[in-house]
This record gives structure tokens, C-alpha cells and sequence, in this order.
């Protein structure tokens, strides 16, 4: 038996050799993992084309470094979580433990699984404008489509969104059928090389300044689109529909905060990889996972702060905030979404360099979409385990180890409501339902936290989570009240204020029907289970110690 | 008949205590504890005089009371740890002397077993709920005997012990791990092994194998993906296959009624391999949590009529 010790000179520890004692996650692992979570290209630039219509006189960057310091609150209430029950499974783990399975299942499926049937079309919408539609435009491709919505263009019609959503389901659900581990290495790739793109962008958007950029925007644009001074056609087009961008800044306050529910679309995920701790000892190491998602916040944040301050240095945040507002209003000057990577790109008259440099950045794409239904496939597997589902969901197959059921599970309702999403005007603006929805799951796992000291005593006390203290007060508990708050807040902003078009009563009928269904489900299963002579609940009730 | 299955406990008292009370709880005629028994760490509380000095999860604590000694061994028994109490000269020769650990490790392993079992005398009624104990790969040697020796546990390794007209057959040997324990074997040794003990049963439809190693492939044997430094890769997202082939050949050649399986406590899971139903119930004996499986068996049948994964 080989034996290793802990503590230097007099050792705290001994450990005796034995299966299972692995090193942790490592730090710069789960700091890329947070990173590409809160992806700042696809994610941060995607609604940042939302949030200027809707807020004109908030400040982004004022917002995201609000985001960012509440959502610290949150990576620590999950890290005191994640080491106190480093379960693979996360939030469906926890809740299960600490508020009931019943609970623990509805806010599982409808945050986990459900859910991301409409990330699917929104990660569609995505790639459509982030890489169809600019690489098209650049190689001029006049193909698919016809007349005005040719080439490029038919990316943003109805049947461009669907297809293109299709392609995300089925990229998707490939790469949950073959397995992470090629995937993984690609995503680290990925993360490199995305950031190599923003380096190139920086450079750029550093070395050029604002003349010529407007002299490269028109450029282009007259090349690729045959516009005449787009530059100043966008500027006039604002003014014609009375948009008034405010310059950048930090204040004031009150506007800016109602941009905080809009960040979190893509600033609330550093957690993201809180699915995938399981025994390992690192997880008991409070600091190490904190690390990793505070770092792959704050990554996130750097870059976003310094990408928008590049933005109004080179490009004109007057101009930026102009092309998002034409384009949310479905009047913009350019056929084709504004995305600011191009803008960059244009910078080169190059065709060869800007359609690397799209190619590139596309990598935060494709370094994330492949998690679409991972997380899904795991709640699915552990509902089917814990008797909830019927036993075939966790079916894999044979020879190809394909899961095959939860496949169905996931894809047929992500095409079912991407056809909903690419063809009713209505839907395409719940985007933040998509949000709402995991935020009220993360809402639960932070009640978790606040009850965990209460309800699991031994547990907690035994938690290296319940040693960090700040003037004797016990951190994470705290964490999870400051995070309840975080998330209250965007609740309410969210239900209340219609500039988000969360409470569109066929929002709130939509988001509605994924808990009555998760609930229905979970009846059923009782239902079912107990007339099989199966308890369900017993799963979670703990057997007396004395 | 009723059967609660639970497996790697790795030294955590609460979870024994828990499976003791397992019978009572689930109303199960037997109970079985699918190996590795023993834990993988040790703490050592250095006595001074008037106190002593321990250091939890990074934390340390000063105790003054013989109370507060043995509140802290409760929790750090409790989390599958052994609390050592030792001088300071005593820790010196632990950390300075080679295989001094090895050995303090042995005499605390036993010394608990030993506890344990006591304690499962009164919980088991004397023998009379049935209770199956084996080893698994991380268990030491010396468990054996001790096990062997208790009158209210059957111990399991290499024999096949009739449980009310069902027959289970145990094996607590894994296929090579990058950790080396104590019993691995080759996959062909696994394979002799196995044959040597299931051929002595009578009707593989009334049969359980209780086989420490998950059967290959199978989902019930997915661990993460290490590096050469034993680090998870890729932050813990890629799994693996670690299990053993030679279970899943023995499963798929004799179809047994029920396969019963440990040793990658991630990889909770149920599989159909033919008629075989197999699992794995996972562990997560570092919570306090004893994971377990309440099986049905059907006797008539000769089929598992029910089951459900607990977090007792």
C-alpha cells in the first residue's frame, strides 16, 4: 500500500493509495469552461443588438460590470454548493438533497432540459447572423433565395432561420451521440483560437481610427452591398425613426440597471460547468473552484469591457448603437445583421482576411453549441434512473452508444419549436424566456444554499464551504441571499417591464406550460410508480442513523 | 423476496450505520454491501498535554475536552476518514519512516471493522436478516479474515451462498486500475475467476452476481477521462469505459437474473444485458448519503419484479 501525506512537516492528512483519488479539475479548465459559457462573441454581441432599442439611455459597460460583480455572488454560493455535495448533476442533485425530489425534478427538467429546446432556435438565430450571413456576404454568394433575399439575406428570412436552426440541432445532437471527448479538445482549440480573433480585432480596431473606419465602411459596403455612404445612411435612417443614442458613459444608474436582466443572457453561466464536478477531490478545494468560474467571469467581463470600449474608439458608439437599434426595428440600412466583427474585418480590404477573421471568431460558436444537450441528456438519464421516467429514456444503444430516446426527448421539441420560433414574428422575441427559465432554477439551487446550513447540519458543518468567513460571518450563505436578490431582481424587471417581452401573455402561457408539463410528468411518474408498488418517495428520504 | 444493495462506503461510519438500519427501513429480507469497505484517508489528532490538535479540510481545531475529541472523531469517522490519535513523536515516525503509514492504516482499518461488526450484531438481529459483506479492490487483506470471523455477516469473495432460494456469487477483484490496489487481475485471470465460482450455480434465473467491477461499456463503468498526472481532462466532461470485460462476457454468456456492481461510484446506472438486469447504485459515502438499490425479486418469475435507486 503506498501512502502519501499532507501538511509538510507535521501532515494533516494520510492518504493510503486507492481508486478514485484524482487530482481536481484544473483551474485553467474550468476557467475556459465558464469562459465559453458566458461567451462574450456569441452570447454578449448578440444581445448587446437588443439592449440598446430597448434602453437607450443605459450604459452597457456600466451594466456589465454590475452583472459581473452580482454574478461573483452567485459563482461563490455555487462553488460553497459544488463543494459541499460535489455531485455530477448539479442543480438536480442539490435541490433533490436539500428541498425534495419533486421540486428538485420540476426546476431540473424545465432549467435543464426543457428549456433548451428554445436555445436551440436562438443558437440558430445566432449562427445564422454571426457566420451564414457575414461569410456569405463576403464571398458573395447569391444562393439560396431570389430577388432581395438572396445570398446572404435569406439567412434572416423564416425558412433561412429554420434551416439554419435545424443545422444547430442536428450539429448538436452529433456531437452529444459521439461523445465529449473528441469535442472537448476541440473546444480548447476553440477558446485559443477565439481568442487569437479578438487579439487580431484589437489590433485593429487599435491601430485604425474613426475616419477609416467610415471610409472602409463605405468601402465595403458599396462593394458587397452597393450602398452609397452607409456610413451616413445609418445615421440618418436613426434619426429619421427618432432614435437618440446616448454617447458613451457610466450613468446614470437607473437605466443602466435595467440592461442587468439583459446581461444575464449571456453573464449568468460561469456556473455552467456545476454539472459536471463529480467525486473528485479538488471539488473539496473551495478556493480551486472558485477560481475557475470567478476567472472565466472576469475573463468575460475584461473582454467585453475593452471589445466596447474598442467600439467607440474606432467604430463610434453613436454608430454601433444606431446599426442595433435599425436592426431591431427591422429598418436597418445594411441587408445583413450588424455584426461588429465585420465592421472589424473591413478594416483589411482583404476578401481571403476577412473571411478568416469571420471564420475564427465563428470558433466561439462551435466551441460552445456542442453542450447544447448535454446537459440535458444527464437530467434525462438521472430522471429515468430515479424511476421518473420510463426506464428506456436512459437507453443507449449497442454498438454506437447512441441515446437514442433522449435524443428523441431533445430534438423532436427543439425542431417543434424552432419552426415555432423561425415562423410566428411573436415568439422570436422570447428570447429572454430562454434566460428566465435557468435563472428560476438557479433561483432554487441559491435557496439551497441559504437552507443548507439548516437542514443539512452535518453536512455543512463538515463543508470546507462553512470555514471561509468574513469577519466571522459565514460567506456563502450570504452569497446565496445576495444571489436570491440578483435574481429576484431580474424576475421582477423581467415579469413587469414590457421593453423585455417576457410578460407577453403567450410568453407567460409559454414559459407556463414547460413547469405544468414537468409537473404533470412527475404526477404521472408517482402515479404510475405507486400503482407498480413503487415508491417514489423514498428516493431521497434518509434512512435514521441511530 | 426484498434485497437492499449498497457498495462502496469507504469507511464512512454514518453510511454503515445507515445500511445497519437498511433492512429495518426498506422492509428487505437481505441486505448486501458490494465492497470497499475500508476508507482512504487518515487524520491524525496530536495529543499535547491538556489538549489535542487536529487539522479538518484545512481547518484547525484546538480540543480541550475528551467531549470535543470525539465530536471531531464522529465527523472525520463519519466522512470516511480514520481519526489517529498520536504524539508528536508519533507523527514524526509516521511521516519520516517508510511503510509506518501502511501499517497505522492497517491496525485503524481493522480496529474499525471490528467496531463495526459489533455494532451489526444487535442491527441484524444475530444473523437473522441475512447480510452479504465482500471486499472490493481497495480493501486490504487483512478484512478478510475479519469478516469471515463475524458471526451475523456472510462474507461473500469466491463463493456462492443460497439467500431464501436465490443464489449470489461475489467478487470484489476489478480489472487494472492506474492506482494499483490490492485485488486486480488481468481480464483473463477476472474471466477464471468468475468461471470458477458461477459454475457452481444451479439455475442462472434465480442467480445474482455481486461483481465489484461494472461490466465494460456498459454506462454502470463511466469514470472521467484521466491524464498521465491523474487529472481529470478536459474539466471533467469526457468520460470513459473503465469496467471490465471479462463481467460483461460472464453477464452476457450465463444471463444471471440480477448483476449487482460498484467501484465507479459516478456511474450510477441500470442496464439491461438480456435478461440481466445490472446496476450500479453510485456512491456518495463522502456526503453521508448511502446510495443504494431496493430490488424485488420474484422467486416464481425468477426475474427482479421491481427496483428503485435510494439516497438513504
Amino acid at each position: 500500500m503506498a501512502a502519501g501525506t499532507f501538511g509538510g512537516e507535521a501532515p494533516t492528512l494520510f492518504l493510503r493509495n486507492a481508486t478514485g483519488l484524482v487530482r481536481g479539475w484544473s483551474v485553467r479548465d474550468s476557467m475556459i469552461y465558464a469562459c465559453l459559457a458566458t461567451n462574450f462573441v456569441t452570447l454578449a454581441i448578440y444581445e448587446f443588438a437588443f439592449a440598446a432599442p430597448a434602453f437607450p439611455k443605459g450604459q452597457l459597460i456600466t451594466a456589465v460590470v454590475i452583472s459581473g460583480i452580482w454574478v461573483s455572488f452567485l459563482v461563490v454560493a455555487y462553488a460553497g454548493l459544488i463543494v459541499t455535495i460535489p455531485r455530477a448533476g448539479g442543480d438536480y442533485v442539490w435541490q433533490t438533497r436539500i428541498l425534495g425530489s419533486g421540486l428538485g425534478f420540476v426546476m431540473a427538467a424545465t432549467g435543464w432540459w426543457f428549456i433548451l429546446w428554445l436555445w436551440a432556435p436562438i443558437y440558430g438565430n445566432i449562427l445564422a447572423v454571426q457566420f451564414f450571413e457575414p461569410l456569405w456576404a463576403t464571398l458573395k454568394f447569391t444562393w439560396p433565395g431570389s430577388g432581395a433575399t438572396a445570398g446572404a439575406a435569406w439567412f434572416g428570412t423564416h425558412t433561412g432561420i429554420f434551416v439554419v436552426s435545424l443545422i444547430t440541432i442536428v450539429l448538436a445532437g452529433l456531437l452529444v451521440s459521439i461523445g465529449m471527448a473528441g469535442y472537448a479538445k476541440f473546444q480548447r482549440w476553440c477558446f485559443y483560437g477565439g481568442l487569437t480573433g479578438f487579439a487580431v480585432i484589437v489590433v485593429l480596431l487599435l491601430v485604425n481610427n474613426h475616419a477609416t473606419f467610415v471610409s472602409s465602411f463605405n468601402l465595403e459596403t458599396h462593394k458587397l452591398f452597393g450602398l452609397t455612404n452607409a456610413y451616413g445612411a445609418t445615421h440618418a435612417a436613426a434619426a429619421k425613426a427618432g432614435l437618440h443614442a446616448q454617447p458613451i458613459g457610466f450613468g446614470p444608474l437607473g437605466p443602466t440597471m435595467l440592461l442587468v436582466p439583459i446581461m444575464m443572457f449571456f453573464i449568468l453561466w460561469p456556473n455552467w460547468g456545476a454539472t459536471l464536478y463529480g467525486e473528485i477531490r479538488g471539488a473539496n478545494d473551495f478556493r480551486r473552484v472558485l477560481s475557475g468560474m470567478f476567472g472565466g467571469l472576469w475573463i468575460t467581463v475584461i473582454l467585453t469591457v475593452v471589445f466596447l470600449l474598442l467600439i467607440d474608439k474606432t467604430i463610434g458608439w453613436t454608430f454601433y448603437q444606431n446599426s442595433n437599434a435599425l436592426s431591431f426595428n427591422e429598418t436597418p440600412v445594411l441587408p445583413i445583421w450588424p455584426y461588429p466583427v465585420l465592421f472589424a474585418a473591413w478594416l483589411v480590404h482583404n476578401t481571403a482576411f476577412q473571411v478568416i477573421l469571420i471564420l475564427v471568431m465563428s470558433l466561439w460558436f462551435f466551441g460552445w453549441v456542442g453542450t447544447l444537450f448535454l446537459s440535458s441528456t444527464r437530467v434525462i438519464f438521472a430522471a429515468a434512473f430515479d424511476r421518473v421516467l420510463p426506464d428506456r429514456a436512459a437507453e443507449v444503444s449497442e454498438k454506437r452508444k447512441v441515446p437514442f430516446y433522449s435524443l428523441i426527448l431533445m430534438l423532436l421539441p427543439a425542431v417543434g419549436l424552432s419552426a415555432v420560433y423561425a415562423y410566428n414574428s411573436t415568439f422570436v422575441k422570447y428570447t429572454y424566456d430562454a434566460t428566465l427559465v435557468i435563472a428560476v432554477t438557479f433561483l432554487f439551487s441559491a435557496i439551497a444554499v441559504v437552507l443548507l446550513p439548516f437542514i443539512k447540519k452535518d453536512l455543512w458543518r463538515s463543508s470546507p464551504a462553512s470555514k471561509i468567513r468574513i469577519l466571522g460571518v459565514q460567506v456563502v450563505p450570504v452569497a446565496g441571499w445576495v444571489t436570491i436578490a440578483l435574481l429576484g431582481f431580474n424576475m421582477y424587471e423581467w415579469l413587469s417591464n414590457d421593453l423585455y417581452y417576457v410578460n407577453l401573455h403567450s410568453s407567460l402561457v409559454f414559459m407556463a406550460a414547460l413547469y405544468v408539463l414537468a409537473i404533470v410528468v412527475y404526477v404521472v411518474a408517482r402515479v404510475v410508480r405507486r400503482r407498480q408498488g413503487i415508491d417514489l418517495g423514498l428516493i431521497n428520504k434518509e434512512i435514521p442513523v441511530e | 423476496m426484498r434485497v437492499f444493495f449498497a457498495t462502496d462506503i469507504h469507511g464512512s461510519e454514518i453510511c454503515w450505520r445507515k445500511f445497519l438500519n437498511a433492512a429495518a427501513f426498506y422492509k428487505a429480507d437481505v441486505v448486501v454491501l458490494g465492497g470497499d469497505v475500508t476508507g482512504k484517508m487518515m487524520v491524525p489528532i496530536t495529543s499535547f498535554p491538556g489538549y489535542w490538535q487536529v487539522t479538518v479540510r484545512g481547518q484547525q481545531y484546538r480540543l480541550e475536552t475528551q467531549q470535543e475529541l470525539e465530536e471531531i472523531q464522529r465527523q472525520i469517522r463519519n466522512s470516511g476518514s480514520y481519526p489517529a490519535i498520536v504524539t508528536p513523536d508519533e507523527l514524526r515516525y509516521l511521516s519520516g519512516t517508510d511503510g509506518a503509514v501502511d501499517r497505522r492504516f492497517t491496525v485503524e482499518m481493522t480496529q474499525s471493522l471490528d467496531r463495526w461488526l459489533d455494532m451489526a450484531d444487535g442491527k441484524l438481529k444475530g444473523g437473522q436478516i441475512p447480510c452479504v459483506l465482500n471486499g472490493g479492490n481497495d480493501d486490504i487483506w487483512e478484512i478478510d479474515d475479519i469478516i469471515e470471523a463475524s458471526p451475523c455477516v456472510s462474507f461473500g469473495e469466491g463463493k456462492m451462498l443460497d439467500l431464501g432460494g436465490f443464489h449470489i456469487v461475489s467478487m470484489g477483484w476489478t480489472n487494472p486500475t492506474p492506482w494499483n490496489t490490492f485485488r486486480e487481475a488481468p481480464e483473463d485471470q477476472l474471466a477464471a475467476k468468475i468461471e470458477a465460482v458461477v459454475g457452481e450455480i444451479p439455475d442462472m434465473g434465480r442467480a445474482i452476481f455481486n461483481f465489484h467491477a461494472p461490466p465494460y461499456g456498459t454506462g454502470l463503468d463511466e469514470a472521467p477521462a484521466l491524464d498521465e498526472t491523474l487529472r481529470p481532462t478536459h474539466g471533467g466532461a469526457v468520460m470513459k469505459a473503465v469496467g471490465s470485460t471479462a463481467v460483461r462476457d460472464a453477464i452476457l454468456a450465463h444471463q444471471p437474473m440480477l448483476s449487482v456492481h460498484g467501484h465507479i461510484h459516478e456511474s450510477r446506472g441500470i442496464k439491461r444485458m438480456g435478461r440481466t438486469l445490472a446496476m450500479n447504485p453510485g456512491s456518495v459515502y463522502g456526503d453521508g448519503v448511502l446510495q443504494g438499490a431496493v430490488l424485488e425479486l420474484d422467486a416464481k418469475k425468477g426475474k427482479v419484479s421491481k427496483y428503485l435507486f435510494v439516497n438513504g
